[in-house]
């Protein structure tokens, strides 16, 4: 522990040098900008600074970019709030209760608690990585196939407790969802499904323009030809602040949602964007009044900010502990310390002291760098707001056109996205929630492919499943978590559905 | 609801959403027919989505058979639709000539569509924020975070 | 209207005009086929940065990434052949096709749609066993597979992917039968041998070789022609009396039809990009060493690479 606080000491001499200290800086700021254009997520603006890294020094240009990261992750809330566009993938929930915050003129509170949730995420992610890194490390290792099936499939069935609307229509949505993560080309065998002779379309579909479509597209659709426009809110300054209500409402939900993106963030593999998701199923069926989610209730927001702010934060432990990626994002910050002639790795920790400590110093500091500039930026982003719709709205349609051509530099995603929003219009015209599209689609190649992998390890023996303890874990809570949903089907009567008349068909 | 209660007309929104979706599902079973299906212990391309299709078939042969009670087709409005229509076409058209006219003229041009003959706003305020904003957008993501976007033949 | 025209005319007449100058005489995209971060994007930015040099024009590297490579790569081949679009593609190029034509799908491009420019890097993949595994050599590996039909198993970077390729000659080659459990790329496939849920891999030497020093990876044998020169104690395949030779290479490509000045500036260019002592310590590096082959030995390397795999393609057959 002495020597922890000792490295740590030495870290923050490196950290609180004036050269890293404004990188730092640069970094957040970049990442907030390119966390709030749709598409350019915090994969991209790391991609595109890593040249500009090649002439640093490798601590500076680590911190640049792990600030570009979190940053991104810290912006990626703002148009999701303000306008219902998804930064980024790990936004999509933030969507739901943030934006229907807004409309009630609450969009100040709820951006201030997106901050207030990632800052303390960020630290307590930190924190963790500073204590725990090489225990979690080889925690993390022993996740192969089976155990990422298993903690996939918990993921699936929080989807029971995601959407208010009918049950039947919920799961239809996360069907159509997992068989648009069908498109493209199958790892496991080289058939390309589903992709109607489109080059473009053999990677699949992305979720950042579908994302974009869905929410941001359809909400366009919806709003702009209604013959009143939204009013053009002007709100005061105390209106901008959460009230103690709201931070006592947020708190326990902060605190979940970091520890459990924490815990999905160190896992290899893509799987941290689910973070948000079932931080948003778990806040849901912990409260007291499920049904004012969907309607601007603020642990919507507070939960999954902090849980995908607190993933990005556990993705380093493998990539610093052990040298291996967990994602496309840490992938290119390895390389990025390789360009610097660092062979990352299992020994990383030993022999590149200053490097860890000084990258673990900088996050503390990045993270109040990044509370510091959002929080009197609310009140700038909320003056958006201001702005009449018949000006806001062709600007946000040509800001989406633009990110999502941006994320892989072809006009096949800006298709993508059209043709989502007319998908999302329409189902929104007939009663259908959104979110578990977006969730399925995140899922279903992942949940796919890792089952294949698993059966293809045991040789097409589903034994593998019980015979390892993490997944077998996994799958009794995931079992557990499909009777909680079930209950209320044989009893009737004891859902809070039924309470508020929801499992009527609603009458739109 | 008792039969009096229901409003005129006969279809009902939720037994044509859940028809659509079955339809859906019927030609996503269709088109993979290619696939092959493989066994439990040895899944193969077509097998995940051979389960989603009949998945989604039947659910959404649920939704029909339950929506009985729903809101009546014709009883939906869809006063937006109009203007749906318009900006989907208007965002088509751009799309389409992003990569041959380049990203500054296409988004002034959609940009000037909307304020100026969609929203009919005055010529000065339609010209003067079409072209700040495609500027000013294409400084931040293309010169400043150098993404690639695409110039027209004329340099631009 | 008159007026309209005639400007219109005379700015044609200056595109005509531009186009016959020397080339280069504006910056030049080098479409990169995959994320930022892997081996086509480490190797194509600083040979970009040096080609600016040499070109005085500015080259943007642009990452196309998609379907395997597939995307960008079809990109570069129906560009217009002007030399202003280069492609720094790797070996799988020459698989995609291949794949292609198994599962009777239109190819997204073929190879002749596409001219060599120069080789720049080549590195040869070496198998890397989980240290439980209790071998130590590749008559070990090839004896326990042996007594084990079906039950050891490697991860992959996918179906017909730049790692499953190397493991499906040997596996032919030496009459074994193997569990194959594909990933979505090299990095995921090395994370899956690490945490011991496969028993082996091929690896890049510069993707293992962190692991190896700390011992979480034990190297058996090389594909390479000779010995790498970061694992001298790691035999070939050919000492172990193998013939068998697979390296991952990257190398630039032009649209097929590109004029031959616009080509011999071109590769005039990377033979003096790939000496430029920048471009060399960059390289270094990243542990990818640099192979030069200028356009006609490249040719004949590609050729002789697309029918060695086309001949693996079709031993895997299609994976059901």
């Amino acid at each position: 522990m002495v020597e922890t606080l000792n490295s740590l000491m030495h870290g923050f001499a490196v950290a609180f040098q004036p050269e890293v200290m404004m990188y730092a800086f640069f970094g957040c700021i970049i990442g907030t900008l390119v966390g709030m254009m749709p598409g350019l997520g915090p994969l991209a603006g790391i991609s595109l600074l890593l040249p500009a890294t090649f002439g640093l020094n490798p601590i500076i240009a680590i911190v640049l970019l792990a600030g570009v990261y979190y940053g991104a992750m810290y912006g990626g809330s703002t148009t999701s709030i303000l306008m219902r566009i998804p930064g980024e993938a790990a936004s999509v929930m933030t969507c739901v209760d943030g934006y229907a915050m807004t409309q009630q003129g609450r969009a100040g509170p709820a951006l201030a608690i997106a901050a207030i949730g990632s800052f303390v995420a960020g630290t307590l992610g930190v924190l963790g990585l500073m204590l725990l890194a090489p225990t979690l490390a080889s925690f993390a290792l022993r996740f192969g196939p089976p155990e990422y099936t298993a903690l996939l499939l918990v993921g699936l069935f929080v989807l029971a407790y995601m959407s208010g609307g009918s049950m039947l229509k919920t799961l239809a949505m996360a069907v159509f969802g997992l068989l648009l993560g069908m498109i493209g080309i199958d790892v496991m065998s080289g058939y390309t499904r589903f992709s109607f002779g489109i080059t473009e379309l053999g990677d699949g579909v992305g979720i950042v323009p579908v994302a974009v479509g869905l929410f941001g597209i359809s909400e366009i659709l919806m709003t702009a030809g209604q013959s009143d426009p939204p009013k053009v809110q002007r709100p005061t300054l105390r209106q901008l602040v959460p009230t103690a209500s709201d931070l006592r409402q947020s708190a326990a939900p902060i605190m979940r949602g970091s520890l459990l993106g924490f815990m999905i963030g160190i896992i290899p593999g893509s799987a941290h964007v689910i973070s948000s998701f079932v931080s948003y199923g778990l806040e849901r069926r912990l409260s007291k009044h499920p049904e004012r989610f969907g309607n601007g209730a603020i642990e919507g927001v507070a939960g999954p900010e902090s849980a995908n702010n607190a993933a990005a934060t556990g993705a380093f432990v493998p990539m610093l502990a052990l040298g291996i990626p967990t994602g496309p994002v840490t992938a290119v910050m390895l390389a990025a310390i390789m360009v610097h002639g660092i062979l990352p790795g299992p020994m990383l920790i030993e022999q590149q002291p200053e490097l860890f400590w000084g990258f673990v110093a900088s996050m503390y500091v990045g993270n109040v760098v990044l509370l510091i500039l959002n929080l009197p930026m609310v009140g700038v982003f909320v003056s958006l707001l201001r702005i009449p719709y018949a000006y806001l709205y062709p600007c946000i349609l040509a800001f989406c056109i633009l990110g999502c051509y941006s994320v892989s530099n072809s006009t096949m995603d800006v298709w993508i996205m059209l043709v989502m929003g007319v998908v999302g219009y329409a189902l929104r015209k007939f009663g259908f929630d959104l979110a578990p599209v977006a969730l399925g689609l995140v899922l279903g190649p992942m949940l796919e492919l890792s089952l294949r992998q698993a059966l293809a390890m045991s040789g097409g023996d589903y034994g593998i499943f019980l015979d390892r303890p993490i997944a077998l874990t996994m799958l009794g809570f995931a079992v557990l978590l499909l009777l909680f949903a079930v209950k209320p089907l044989i009893f009737k009567g004891k859902d809070w559905r039924s309470k508020v008349g929801l499992d009527e068909p609603a009458d739109s | 609801m008792t039969e009096s209660q229901r409003p005129q007309g006969g279809l009902r929104s939720d037994q044509v959403s859940g028809l659509i979706l079955s339809a859906l599902a019927l030609y996503v079973g269709w088109l993979n027919r290619e696939f092959p299906v493989g066994t439990l212990a040895e899944p193969g391309p077509g097998y995940v989505p051979m389960l989603l299709a009949i998945g989604l078939g039947l659910i959404g042969l649920l939704i029909a058979v339950l929506g009985s009670r729903s809101s009546a087709l014709s009883g939906m409005v869809w006063p937006e639709a109009i203007r749906a229509l318009v900006i989907m076409t208007a965002c088509v058209l751009a799309t389409l000539a992003l990569e041959r006219i380049g990203y500054r003229i296409t988004v002034a041009a959609l940009l000037v569509f909307f304020f100026g003959v969609v929203e009919r706003k005055s010529w000065w305020m339609t010209a003067t924020v079409a072209v700040a904003f495609s500027l000013a957008s294409h400084y931040v993501v293309g010169v400043l975070l150098k993404v690639p976007l695409p110039r027209g033949p004329w340099g631009f | 209207m008159n007026k309209r025209y005639l400007i219109a005319v005379l700015l044609l007449a200056c595109g005509v005009v531009q186009a016959q100058e020397t080339f280069p005489n504006r910056a030049l995209t080098m479409v990169v086929p995959f994320p930022p971060g892997g081996v086509a994007d480490v190797t194509g930015r600083p040979t970009a940065a040096a080609l600016e040099k040499v070109l005085k024009q500015p080259v943007t590297v642009a990452n196309r990434p998609g379907a395997g490579g597939a995307v960008g790569n079809a990109a570069v081949a129906n560009a217009k052949p002007d030399g202003y679009t280069v492609l720094m593609a790797l070996s799988s190029i020459t698989v995609i096709p291949e794949a292609d034509k198994l599962f009777n799908r239109k190819p997204a491009y073929t190879l002749d749609q596409l001219a060599p420019i120069a080789l720049v890097s080549a590195d040869p993949v070496i198998l890397v066993v989980h240290p439980s595994l209790p071998v130590k050599t590749l008559k070990d590996v090839v004896a326990l597979a042996k007594k084990q039909p079906g039950e050891l198993s490697y991860s992959s970077s996918g179906v017909y992917g730049a790692l499953h390729m190397p493991m499906e000659m040997f596996l032919h080659a030496a009459q074994l039968k193997m569990r194959h459990v594909p990933t979505t790329g090299g990095g995921p496939a090395i994370t899956q041998l690490l945490g011991g849920h496969v028993t082996m891999t091929a690896g890049g030497p510069a993707a293992i070789t962190s692991h190896v020093k700390a011992g979480k990876l034990r190297p058996i044998v090389t594909w390479g022609a000779e010995r790498h020169p970061n694992y001298r104690e790691v035999p070939t395949f050919k000492e172990q009396g193998m013939d068998i030779v697979y390296y991952i290479w990257a190398g630039m490509f032009a649209p097929a039809g590109t004029p031959e000045p616009v080509m011999k500036v071109l590769r005039d260019a990377v033979r003096q990009a790939v000496n430029d002592a920048d471009f060399r310590a960059q390289m270094a590096k990243v542990n990818s060493p640099v192979n030069h082959l200028d356009a006609p030995e490249f040719a004949k390397y590609v050729d002789a690479d697309s029918r060695r795999l086309a001949k693996v393609v079709q031993v895997i057959g299609r994976v059901q």
